[in-house]
């Protein structure tokens, strides 16, 4: 038991818990009372005796749990233990509740990690629906509600949609670019262990005196400064989700950059490393926008500054300004990884080259330069400058032409292909063109001034959000599980149960999200838990809707489990692709390589005869002639 | 980016091997250094963040005077404070350049000066903070002001941490003169360099203009 408390793990990481929480505990008590304050204080900006151990307890966790360790060792100027790979690799399924410095480890505990996450704000929002299924309150009170769609859409946005795509491509990128690891794996860990701990702040929240934070995923001030306790909750949640998603960028930015394998230049990167790179550099540039903006919203709750309150000369606006600088990059944070898996999955189905491979890559980059420019179409009607409304929407649909490259070069990629749909990844993929489109569409829609001053607060906009988030991130999601399930895992899910999730998830998205279209350009407001009985018959449709789509992930839940452990071997390569990840066993080696692979050639060479991707090392090279320095996939 | 280079590939292969293989290094740039960098990158933003804070609240609220009445900062302190800390900045590339060419003295001495430079910055700030006169809670220019200056002296303590790690790293003779030897001194060195400059960012916004 000794030992085991000395020992980095659970135990040492409980009491580092404790230990943490009562410090920030009695660090506040006794400066209150130093101060000649009462002990406690229960303002409802307030409560520093409950913010304060909020904050040091998940750090007293890490120290205990061992993210620490090596670091400490390194700044004491002790001499470093030398690697033993222990810390590395999972042999148990103990191994995967350890901080784990393996990217394939890591990555699964991102997906199964944020798969829960997944499920709670599916929860959430069913809760929601079954209130809206009828005009009138019968389920939950007002306040509730407030609280309800605010966490629904926070961990959705902050626990589930980003940090999946980080934790597919924590698994598959290195892979990818023939490197034996991230180029920090400590960091990695870490950046994985931050995850869990905000989702628990925000669940938490629910706890807090007042009810969770109310004032949607937004926050807008002076809405959010006044608010109950659990807006703060939700202010130092978004810090720890936020630095666990810039430190997972800085990560593939430095991994993508200085480990390639020898011969990967960058136009033979698979096009979900360019989806990956481009995300990355959205991340570390924005997200700190929306640090800064909690920051300050939490500044004005606990410390009593102004940044918003108009009578002391704060400026309101200025907060939407702010947020939406990290907030609009922030969605195309949680498209970009998708459009690089289903370059990944339309190629390798299709068996074709990616059309326009380049162009598809150049886009991907326009659109990072393009999101920084386009924050304000979210408050066209926030009484901002009126001078920045007609550039701000020339910008947004601008975004629309490098979007659109890929939407048609995805088609070009179909165009005449062999295309095989035996695979669910498969159907995903080519459903999410589809519904992603439409909700794209929806979105050059609301760039415009004129209708988006018309919907502007109705369900016009949940249905555009939806639309692109669900149809379009979720599905990719979805196609990204399938596509690569049987290599983190080594065997073949049940098709058979994947046709039933991905028809009932097609279907119960359209019937959920089409008629929000008609009910939001009638008027129906969102964010409120009752509506005018003219909406009725419509908002019953949606919520059945959204229970039978509800109910259809369950079906995946149950495949994705019962498959892991018992489905058939799935071999190194069942979608016969190109790319490096495939070329290794399913699952990959603890190190992925004996020898680092050498890359002869861009990544989507299907069908064209004699050329490869990839040497793997051992493999005898003698017959393959030398590539040219420049083999492009040339549009065909 | 670099041309298919197959140099790194024709090296004994040891078949008995227990960690990862080398991964190959396909930037001319180190690992950490660009990590540092790109952390560098964020934390600009997160200084953007408040600069545009300050911008929304001096510019677009247009107060009638700006800093309030009555309200008389100290800007000699402050600039000597300046002072202080770009003089730091040399000192931490004296102790790069020192350990580079194996000078283990210059690096200790470089360090060691840097770090008490650094200290003496926080300790006047924290003396400004006391005597000022005013608080966080004193309208608009009170919540700018602190946060300001308050999220740089978060960076310089950040900052002298580390300078503290490479200090002890140093007295107990470590790094040398290869890259990769030294570095936990250029590491730190390129973050303090960083808390410099953004010093007299800050420095200009909040005393001068």
């Amino acid at each position: 038991m000794a030992a085991a408390i000395r020992q980095p793990g659970w135990y040492r990481g409980a009491i580092g818990l404790v230990l943490g929480a009562a410090f920030g505990f009695f660090l506040v008590v006794g400066l209150r009372l130093l101060s000649g304050l009462d002990a406690m204080q229960t303002e409802q900006t307030g409560y520093p005796q409950v913010i304060v151990p909020l904050i040091t307890a998940p750090f007293g966790f890490l120290f205990g749990f061992g993210a620490f360790d090596y670091w400490f060792r390194w700044a004491a100027g002790k001499p470093t233990i030398p690697e033993d790979h222990s810390g590395h690799g999972a042999t148990r399924w103990q191994d995967y509740f350890k901080f784990n410095t393996d990217h394939k480890v890591i990555g699964t505990q991102y997906v199964v990690t944020t798969l829960f996450f997944f499920l709670i704000g599916g929860l959430l929002a069913l809760l929601m629906r079954a209130e809206l299924a009828q005009p009138g309150a019968q389920i939950v009170a007002a306040n509730t509600f407030n609280g309800l769609f605010s966490t629904h859409a926070v961990v959705m946005i902050f626990l589930f949609i980003i940090p999946v795509f980080a934790g597919l491509a924590n698994y598959v990128l290195p892979l990818m670019i023939g490197a034996p690891d991230m180029a920090f794996p400590r960091l990695n860990a870490l950046s994985f262990w931050l995850l869990p701990i905000a989702g628990i702040i925000f669940l938490a929240s629910f706890l807090a005196p007042g009810g969770s934070f109310d004032a949607g995923w937004t926050g807008y001030a002076p809405l959010s400064t006044g608010a109950p306790l659990g807006q703060s909750f939700f202010n130092i949640g978004v810090q720890f989700a936020g630095a666990s998603s810039i430190a997972t960028a800085l990560n593939f930015l430095v991994t993508i950059i200085t480990m390639r394998a020898p011969g990967m230049n960058i136009w033979r990167m698979p096009l979900l490393v360019w989806a990956n790179l481009s995300t990355s550099l959205l991340v570390v540039g924005a997200t700190p926008f929306v640090a800064g903006a909690q920051f300050m919203v939490f500044f004005d709750r606990i410390l009593g500054m102004n940044f918003f309150n108009f009578l002391e000369g704060g400026d309101v606006v200025s907060y939407q300004h702010i947020f939406w600088f990290y907030s609009h990059p922030a969605v195309y944070i949680m498209m970009l990884p998708g459009f690089g898996i289903i370059s990944e999955i339309i190629s390798t189905h299709a068996r074709k080259p990616v059309f326009g491979y380049r162009l598809m890559a150049l886009a991907l980059i326009g659109i990072v330069v393009l999101s920084y420019s386009v924050w304000a179409h979210h408050m066209f009607v926030a009484g901002m400058f009126s001078w920045l409304r007609v550039p701000i929407m020339i910008t947004t649909l601008l975004i629309a032409v490098p979007t659109g490259i890929k939407v048609f070069s995805w088609l070009g990629t179909l165009f005449y292909g062999k295309i095989h749909t035996y695979s669910t990844a498969m159907l995903f993929a080519l459903a999410f063109i589809v519904t992603f489109t439409i909700g794209g569409i929806s979105g050059v829609q609301l760039g415009m001034i004129p209708l988006d001053i018309h919907v502007s607060d109705t369900y016009f906009v949940v249905a555009h959000i939806h639309f692109v988030l669900f149809g379009g991130s979720v599905f990719t999601i979805f196609a990204g599980i399938y596509h690569w399930f049987p290599k983190m895992t080594g065997r073949m899910y049940d098709e058979r149960l994947g046709r039933i999730h991905f028809w009932g998830t097609v279907i119960g998205t359209w019937m959920a999200f089409v008629p929000m279209h008609w009910v939001g350009m009638d008027g129906m407001p969102r964010r409120v838990a009752d509506y005018a009985s003219q909406y009725g018959d419509w908002n019953l449709l949606i919520s059945v809707s959204a229970f039978v789509l509800g109910a259809v992930q369950l079906v995946f839940l149950y495949n994705m489990i019962v498959s892991w452990r018992f489905g058939p071997k799935a071999g190194n390569n069942p979608w016969r692709a190109n790319s490096i990840e495939w070329h290794v066993s399913s699952p990959p080696p603890v190190f992925n390589f004996d020898e680092i692979p050498r890359v002869v050639g861009g990544p989507y060479e299907y069908g064209t005869p004699g050329a490869r991707h990839v040497i793997m090392g051992g493999e005898e090279s003698a017959d393959v002639p030398e590539p040219k320095p420049t083999t492009v996939t040339a549009p065909s | 980016m670099e041309s298919a280079s197959i140099a790194a590939h024709n090296h004994h292969v040891d078949d008995h091997h227990h960690g990862p293989p080398e991964a190959h290094q396909s930037a001319r740039i180190d690992r950490t250094v660009l990590g540092i960098l790109l952390f560098i990158l964020s934390e600009i933003m997160l200084f953007g963040a408040f600069f545009a804070a300050y911008f929304f609240l001096r510019v677009v609220a247009d107060p009638a005077s700006w800093p309030p009445e009555g309200i008389e900062l100290p800007v000699l302190i402050a600039g000597i404070n300046t002072a202080v800390l770009i003089s730091s900045s040399f000192t931490v590339h004296y102790a790069l350049e020192a350990i580079k060419h194996n000078n283990h003295r210059g690096l200790k001495l470089g360090l060691t000066l840097t770090w008490l430079l650094g200290a003496t910055f926080l300790f006047i700030q924290i003396n400004e903070y006391i005597h000022i006169g005013f608080t966080p809670r004193d309208g608009a220019f009170g919540s700018i002001f602190f946060s300001l200056t308050g999220l740089h002296g978060a960076h310089v303590f950040v900052g002298l941490l580390l300078l503290t790690f490479a200090n002890i790293r140093a007295y107990r003779g470590h790094f040398g003169p290869e890259q990769k030897d030294h570095l936990g001194v250029e590491v730190p060195g390129i973050y303090w360099h960083f808390v410099d400059i953004m010093w007299i960012i800050v420095f200009l916004a909040i005393y001068i203009v």
